[in-house]
């Protein structure tokens, strides 16, 4: 047959010399990119700290091996029908088989996916409960409810008992920890993730979405606000501390004490969330002001107006805020912003 | 005696002539250069963005440019390569070909065409102006989802807003002329299972065009007022609802993804029968899937919505409905490749960037299975997963396509072929460079890191990764640079292409390279999907 004419010697020797630059080119891909897997397994997903983090892992690992096996199909075909009908230097006048479709081939490359499609999709509704809403471990035992509000650029937490605590989040082992997630109406959107605990969740202003993780290992997990929400979004960071049972109810009620005779760290930690992104650690000044040595620290009312209800570029960062946390805020400004020196008088 | 000479009227060929016949033109194929050109220096702008950007996150902590500074890099990185680049461009190809493939004339309102192009600069020129407005450039995202886009302050967002406003005109105008010169200029015999599938392609665009861009610039319309007329559409704290917003924009913006990919898609199953010298492989079911694509395209919005809260009825629905787009863009891969099966394939380099499309974009497309199953794509989400998911779809997709079609149609464009070997380097380095830069995304992703971040945690692999994607970045610029240099060097010494360089299948091979004015002198009868084809076969049966 004409078509299947053998190219000359010299067609094939050329061909061997063509293929280098691309193999130049996979190895420059596969090199560096390889070198880089080495350390973390490449397309394994974030530890899973969670039961509904090892249920949408199942998912990843089964969409993974169908992809696989789909990319497969694409490229090997590929590979071999460019290998084995490359032209060898014949002419462009020669012309392929003239085959225009086949039916049966069209049918079962439509009802292959679609079966596929049709495990995936299953698989997924069958682990959807799973994932949205965790059985208790123990009988009986009962959830920690937790209201998440999102804000330029700090996460704000609230326990059942009042407990406020800014951008750490402490839970107990082994407990479901239910999330409402929200925002201030006057703020904009966030998305409040720790990838090692469960899936991300928005919090719009106005909206309230919900998630809940199991922790099944003490330990510190690390996230990032997954929604960009202005100039500071990179340094919205937030964790959850993970801690055994008892020490985390002896926390937490001696926390509730601390907040409410104003003894807790609720003002450090409340000037590190939501003040220091933009003044500094010190009141240095970062792209806000510098507030160390700034006479506005002495006018309560007059800082307050500024802290509930933002100027200019800043944010309304206290909106809302309880008065205990507003006066926590002040000492710790007072005590070790004000004149930088730490002095405990500072009036 | 009186000897009467004719003297032969000059025909000024249509790509020459002052500038002035360039600023009053109303030639499709003139407009569709303009459109080419145009885009391709905002794919330079926008590319440059994206190295700048990459060169920020080569490692954890740089200090290359500011927060503010980055944000704007990104938005505008964003907003270019979609509304300038990716859009007209693909607009530009169905000018210069839609009525030569289909034997026309021009298109159907050759002067509505001539302000498309027009308002599209404009809209560019407003966009670029931003960089000068107060308070600089825009700084929240190409969505630009508000209650932020509402609050941030400066004039960036409102030129942002202006010029997609403009552009979302241009688009309008060219989609409907498409339309109507799809529907009624097609020359004698060429039916609606004859005409190219780069032409199916670009009525399924102009149609999801005009269906969609209406909620854009409604959207749009809604963020002016409450950036500056004091109305609260999306103010959540005046009773508005932001969720609303993201509804609308994605209602257009999903579309919009097949509006960027079909075309491109178009070209590839233009270009691999041509260097397959071969027929594509089912038209009809490449065709049926088009169309199958740009309607389920409309169902889908809502998979970028996942972690607003939905009830678990409509996560579902919109689980299943963007899965079932992957059935009809499986059937046009796997018709590709039964395309090189059995035929006589040239590597030239339109063929190496076809070919390249189908490796890289069917990773996009399985990426995309990962999104649509919805309890996983709350891991993903806003991850540098999703960001090389969509370069995967839009650069590994749509640019490839793009630059199969430039290497393809330029000799036709201009009458001298782009250099081969130019174009090898060209390609070989965007391959190798691309999925450098963004393979290792995927990895980033799932282990964590959240897009739109111009600094990052020095945890796990980030650092080197990052570093891996950057160094991909410089080889894909280098690779672009390639190309530039390929274009000037051709534009003096190209070899001549003559008519139909690449013995290909389609009307526009007919005529002269580049076309006279008047496109045709006569059109021959079309019998099937291949009318140069059946020319030639009848040439060789009368010669004998």
């Amino acid at each position: 047959m004409m078509l299947r004419r053998r190219g000359a010697l010299g067609g094939a020797r050329q061909g061997r010399k063509a293929l280098a630059v691309p193999l130049c080119a996979l190895a420059v891909i596969l090199g560096p990119t390889g070198a880089a897997h080495a350390g973390t397994g490449g397309l394994t997903p974030v530890d899973q700290k969670s039961p509904n983090v090892e249920r949408s892992t199942d998912i990843y690992y089964l969409i993974l091996g169908f992809s696989g096996l789909i990319m497969l199909l694409v490229t090997v075909p590929l590979l071999i029908f460019i290998v084995r009908y490359r032209g060898r230097g014949r002419s462009r006048e020669v012309e392929g088989a003239q085959i225009r479709g086949n039916t049966r081939l069209e049918l079962a490359w439509t009802a292959l996916p679609v079966l596929i499609l049709a495990v995936i999709a299953g698989f997924v509704f069958y682990k959807v409960p799973g994932i949205t809403d965790l059985e208790a471990e123990a009988s009986g035992d009962s959830r920690l409810e937790i209201k998440v509000d999102g804000r330029q650029f700090y996460w704000q937490y609230r326990y059942p008992n009042d407990v406020i605590a800014i951008d750490t989040l402490r839970v107990p082992l082994g407990q479901v920890v239910e999330l409402e997630i929200g925002a201030p109406e006057s703020d904009v959107n966030h998305s409040f993730w720790i990838p090692a605990l469960g899936g991300k969740f928005d919090a719009i202003p106005g909206e309230t979405t919900r998630t809940s993780f199991r922790a099944d290992e003490v330990g510190t997990y690390e996230g990032q606000c997954a929604e960009f929400c202005g100039v500071q979004h990179a340094a919205m960071l937030q964790a959850v501390e993970v801690m055994p049972r008892g020490e985390f109810e002896t926390w937490l009620a001696n926390e509730a004490g601390a907040q409410r005779r104003g003894a807790s760290e609720l003002g450090e930690r409340t000037y590190q969330g939501a003040c220091a992104k933009c003044h500094g650690m010190a009141g240095e000044g970062l792209i806000g002001p510098p507030l160390a040595g700034n006479s506005l620290l002495q006018d309560r009312d007059a800082l307050e107006m500024i802290v509930r209800n933002g100027q200019g570029a800043m944010p309304a960062v206290g909106e809302g805020w309880e008065d205990r946390q507003m006066d926590a805020l002040f000492r710790h400004l007072r005590r070790n912003v004000a004149g930088g020196s730490g002095a405990e008088d500072g009036s | 005696m009186a000897v009467r000479v004719e003297r032969p009227t000059t025909v000024v060929p249509w790509n020459r002539g002052r500038v002035s016949s360039w600023l009053t033109t109303v030639d499709h194929k003139r407009i569709g250069i303009l459109y080419i050109v145009t885009s391709l220096v905002f794919f330079l702008a926008g590319g440059v963005l994206s190295i700048l950007m990459r060169t920020q996150l080569a490692t954890p902590d740089a200090d290359v440019f500011s927060r503010d500074s980055y944000n704007q890099l990104f938005t505008m990185h964003g907003t270019t390569m979609i509304f300038l680049v990716v859009v007209p461009i693909l607009a530009g190809f169905g000018n210069f070909l839609v009525p030569l493939m289909i034997g026309a004339r021009d298109v159907a309102f050759p002067r509505l065409n001539a302000l498309s192009y027009w308002l599209f600069l404009f809209g560019g020129i407003v966009l670029y102006s931003s960089w000068f407005a107060g308070g600089g450039a825009p700084q929240s995202g190409w969505t630009s989802y508000p209650p932020l886009s509402v609050y941030t302050q400066g004039n960036g967002q409102d030129l942002w807003i202006l010029s997609l406003h403009i552009l979302t005109l241009a688009s309008l105008a060219g989609a409907i002329n498409f339309i109507v010169t799809i529907h009624n200029m097609r020359t004698r015999g060429m039916t609606w299972m004859r005409i190219p599938l780069f032409v199916w392609t670009i009525e399924v665009y102009s149609i999801l065009l005009v269906l969609v861009l209406p909620a854009l610039s409604a959207g749009l319309t809604l963020l002016l007022l409450d950036r500056q007329a004091g109305t609260h559409f999306f103010i959540p704290s005046e009773g508005g609802n932001a969720v609303l917003y993201q509804h609308v924009f994605w209602f257009f913006g999903h579309p919009e993804v097949y509006i960027m990919i079909l075309p491109a898609m178009g070209i590839i199953s233009e270009v691999i029968p041509v260097f397959a010298r071969k027929p594509i492989f089912g038209y009809k079911a490449i065709a049926i899937s088009t169309a199958v694509i740009g309607f389920y395209s409309l169902l889908v919005w809502g998979h970028h919505m996942f972690t607003v809260g939905m009830p678990g009825y409509l996560l579902g629905f919109f689980m299943v409905s963007s899965m079932i787009i992957a059935v009809p863009t499986g059937i046009k891969i796997f018709n590709w490749v039964a395309t090189t099966w059995r035929g006589n394939l040239i590597f030239d380099t339109a063929m190496l960037f076809a070919l390249g499309f189908i490796v890289v974009f069917t990773i996009g497309g399985l990426s995309g299975i990962f999104l649509a199953a919805y309890p996983f794509d709350w891991q993903v989400h806003d991850t540098y997963f999703v960001v090389a998911h969509l370069h995967y779809v839009l650069f590994g997709g749509s640019m490839f396509g793009i630059f199969a079609g430039l290497y393809y149609w330029w000799p036709k464009m201009f009458g001298r072929i782009l250099n081969e070997r130019l174009g090898k380097v060209h390609f070989w380095l965007t391959f190798a460079g691309f999925n450098m830069a963004f393979f290792p995304q995927h990895m980033l992703g799932l282990d964590g890191m959240a897009r739109r971040i111009y600094n990052y945690r020095d945890v796990g692999q980030w650092a080197e990764y990052n570093l891996v994607s950057t160094i991909g970045s410089y080889i894909m610029g280098l690779g672009i640079l390639a190309f530039v240099v390929n274009v000037v060097i051709t534009r003096k010494r190209g070899r001549r292409a003559g008519n139909d360089p690449w013995l290909a299948d389609t009307l526009e091979w007919y005529t002269t390279s580049p076309p006279q004015p008047h496109n045709f002198d006569q059109v021959p009868y079309v019998t099937s999907a291949r009318p140069l084809r059946d020319l030639r076969r009848r040439l060789q049966e009368a010669r004998g």
